[in-house]
């Protein structure tokens, strides 16, 4: 067994390097620019805390963050919701359970932004898909994505896209549990509804607890949704939006870099804040 | 003692390549000067050792003059065949190219020749030495600075005095307006600032988009309002020194013309492309836009366009002839290039032969700009040829507003169109705002 050691660390040196080189050298190169002002590529400046201290005066940072909070909910809502729902009604048929589960998993293979595309003509004022129903209904068109209601149309893509994802966990899960629980209940008269309450849920709770994890630190991921369907205008600047304009487009690479630290902290946060709110003693088949 | 002898061998072979490379080079140079193929010419071209370039330009996508430029990179390539070209672009409509361009700049991936912006936007690598003065080259062959016209190279220059890039076309920005639509309504012409809006009241009654522009991607409007109000040398001057209080009269006429109904109900969260649709589909009647979207529109929009300047504001400083546009992208020769004697003849012949005065003619037809050699584009839409009058008769033509400030606060300038015409700001806070970011930028 000692001998082994040496080719254990042998092979895990590969994936180790790979993390370093892409993952955790970027990461303190950003701590490290966040230090400084920089102007474009060819000029930075050290200024200490600055950059942090304008994270808390800047208000477009704390709209951002409202926002990804708001489209964090619908997330846990609805994605996770309906997610639970499909696997749970998808596990209780006995045929074409395959079909549903390619047909519900196979958004997720779409690139998000091609789906946004899509969202652009549906949501569009002029000839989008939506305004042309209401057209033919003879009703007058609405403006989809105006101030009041941009953030929730975005939302929808972005619950849609993912769903399908969470239910393949959760179909998963189900499928891990033992028959025999099912038997015992089935002897016991519990049936159908208060089946999936009383015995599905509670033995999956591990797995819902990681999806919804998943969830929480996805969300703060999200961007090409929001960057295509509406660029951020309308109050639907995100914290990946607004990190990337800082960064990209303005090219002050110090303060996109403080708002990516800042997105770390905030998601490490929330992931130990919901995994605190969801404890619950691991159950053991 | 045998592998050594073999490795000291096959090092000198390579070597006796590389100074058969240069030699033939050089011996090729002069002869290629008239470009006729003779039977000499093409002996040493056979001997000449593979030379892979890089050219990163913005001829992708959708770009008009995509084709045109890959055909005169072919032509390049058929004459020249041991040279191959690899022809890496990236569209222009995002900012996405200039992260491209400048990461590229930074980390010593330079392309051998780049076609990006002269001013502000290349500071940052001409200035840390990534690109090489083209004035030696230039005053060494007469025969291709002659090809330009000499106030295209004057416009070329840094602000070092010297010229980095050498111009392929120009450009203009303007209004343009579909002259049909104009007419079927009863409307004059906007060529001044009551004209526009008594034009954009008729037609926002009609339920036609008056002007079609994005606030989010709108470039081209702040450029306008603030050429118009503050006029040119305002302008030129940024916002680094203090504020001219003439730059708040355009977002207060930015807001005039929002009031009356002047831009698309959805501006706010559609982008330039969507934009230009409209226009294209007749959905609009007028949009700013520069002279390499004529391409893009619809046959029958294009027939019916005709360009002006935009009109002045009233009580700002502009003469309401006053346009934007120059000669604002060219192509750079990247020092790690120059100083490789592999690559740096055929990069310059290339160079040279991209901006001869044929080449500019072909970019020219494909893309509607402004030739940077004195020659005569023909095909051309009336509207284009509008545009050009438009440019000869202009009183001022200046850059745009965006090289004049730093990229975070034309963003700033950017992100405050929406809160200003909507009445959640006044443009005397935008421009204070845009202030506060351009002063943290130069600290």
């Amino acid at each position: 067994m000692k001998g082994d050691r040496k080719y254990i660390f042998t092979f895990l040196l590969p994936a180790a390097v790979f993390m370093s080189v892409f993952l955790y050298y970027p990461f303190f190169k950003s701590v490290y620019l966040s230090f400084f002002r920089t102007t474009g590529f060819f000029d930075k400046k050290f200024i200490g805390w600055d950059n942090y201290k304008r994270l808390f005066t800047d208000e477009l940072l704390g709209a951002a963050t409202l926002h990804t909070l708001e489209i964090m909910l619908y997330v846990i809502v609805f994605q996770v919701g309906i997610a639970l729902l499909l696997a749970v009604l998808v596990d209780n048929i006995s045929k074409f359970k395959g079909f549903y589960r390619t047909v519900f998993f196979f958004p997720v293979v779409i690139s998000g932004t091609a789906i946004s595309l899509l969202f652009v003509l549906v949501y569009n004022y002029n000839f989008g898909l939506l305004n042309n129903l209401l057209a033919g209904f003879g009703i007058e068109k609405i403006l989809w994505l105006d101030e009041s209601n941009a953030l929730r149309a975005v939302a929808i893509p972005t619950v849609w896209h993912y769903v399908g994802f969470y239910f393949v966990l959760f179909l998963t899960a189900m499928s891990k549990i033992p028959s025999d629980y099912y038997e015992a209940a089935k002897l016991e008269g519990i049936t159908g509804v208060k089946k999936t309450f009383l015995l599905t849920i509670p033995l999956i709770m591990s797995d819902i607890k990681v999806v919804i994890t998943l969830a929480i630190t996805g969300t703060l991921k999200v961007f090409e949704f929001i960057w295509v369907i509406t660029k951020g205008q309308n109050g639907t600047e995100v914290l990946g939006t607004y990190m990337y304009k800082k960064a990209m487009v303005d090219q002050n690479f110090g303060y996109g870099s403080a708002i990516a630290i800042y997105m770390v902290v905030f998601g490490v946060i929330l992931a130990l804040v919901a995994n605190r709110l969801l404890k619950r003693d691991e159950i053991t088949y | 003692m045998k592998r050594s002898s073999l490795l000291l061998v096959s090092i000198m072979l390579l070597f006796s390549m590389f100074l058969a490379a240069c030699g033939s080079n050089n011996s090729s140079t002069p002869s290629k000067e008239g470009e006729t193929s003779s039977g000499t010419e093409t002996s040493t071209e056979a001997k000449k050792d593979p030379v892979n370039l890089r050219v990163f330009s913005t001829f992708g996508g959708t770009d008009a003059a995509r084709e045109a430029f890959q055909g005169v990179l072919d032509e390049f390539v058929e004459k020249n065949p041991h040279v191959k070209i690899e022809n890496d672009t990236m569209s222009a409509n995002d900012d996405g190219f200039r992260t491209k361009v400048n990461t590229d700049m930074n980390t010593g991936n330079e392309p051998d020749l780049l076609f990006y912006f002269i001013g502000t936007d290349a500071e940052g690598f001409v200035n840390a030495g990534k690109v090489v003065p083209l004035n030696q080259i230039l005053d060494d062959n007469p025969d291709w600075k002659n090809g330009f016209i000499p106030s295209a190279l004057e416009l070329a220059r840094q602000k070092d005095g010297n010229i980095y890039a050498a111009p392929l076309t120009g450009f203009y920005e303007g209004l343009f307006v579909n002259k049909k639509i104009f007419e079927e309504n009863g409307l004059e012409l906007p060529t001044d600032w009551e004209k526009l809006k008594t034009a954009v009241t008729k037609l926002s009654e009609k339920g036609i988009i008056p002007l079609s522009v994005p606030f989010d991607q709108s470039h081209y409007l702040i450029e306008h309002a603030i050429l118009s109000a503050a006029g040119p040398e305002s302008q030129a001057k940024g916002l680094i020194d203090g504020v001219d209080p003439n730059w708040e009269k355009g977002y207060a006429a930015m807001k005039e013309l929002y009031d009356l109904g002047a831009f698309p109900k959805d501006a706010a969260t559609i982008d330039l492309s969507m934009a230009g649709n409209y226009y294209s589909e007749g959905l609009g009647a007028m949009i700013l836009e520069g002279s390499w979207a004529i391409g893009g529109w619809s046959e029958e929009t294009r027939n019916n366009s005709t360009v002006i300047p935009f009109p002045a504001v009233p009580g700002g400083a502009g003469s309401g002839n006053d346009i934007v546009g120059g000669f604002g992208t060219g192509f750079y020769l990247s020092k790690a290039t120059y100083d490789d004697a592999a690559k740096k003849d055929t990069t310059i012949e290339l160079l040279k032969f991209l901006t001869s005065p044929e080449s500019i003619q072909k970019i020219a037809t494909a893309n509607g700009g402004t030739p940077a050699a004195d020659v005569e584009v023909t095909g051309l839409a009336q509207v284009a040829l509008d545009g050009f009058a438009m440019a000869a008769k202009a009183d001022s033509i200046s850059s745009p507003v965006d090289s004049k400030v730093s990229q975070e606060t034309f963003s700033n300038l950017r992100s405050n169109v929406q809160p200003v015409v909507t009445g959640k700001k006044t443009p005397t806070e935008a421009i204070e705002d845009a202030k506060k970011t351009e002063d943290a930028n130069k600290n």
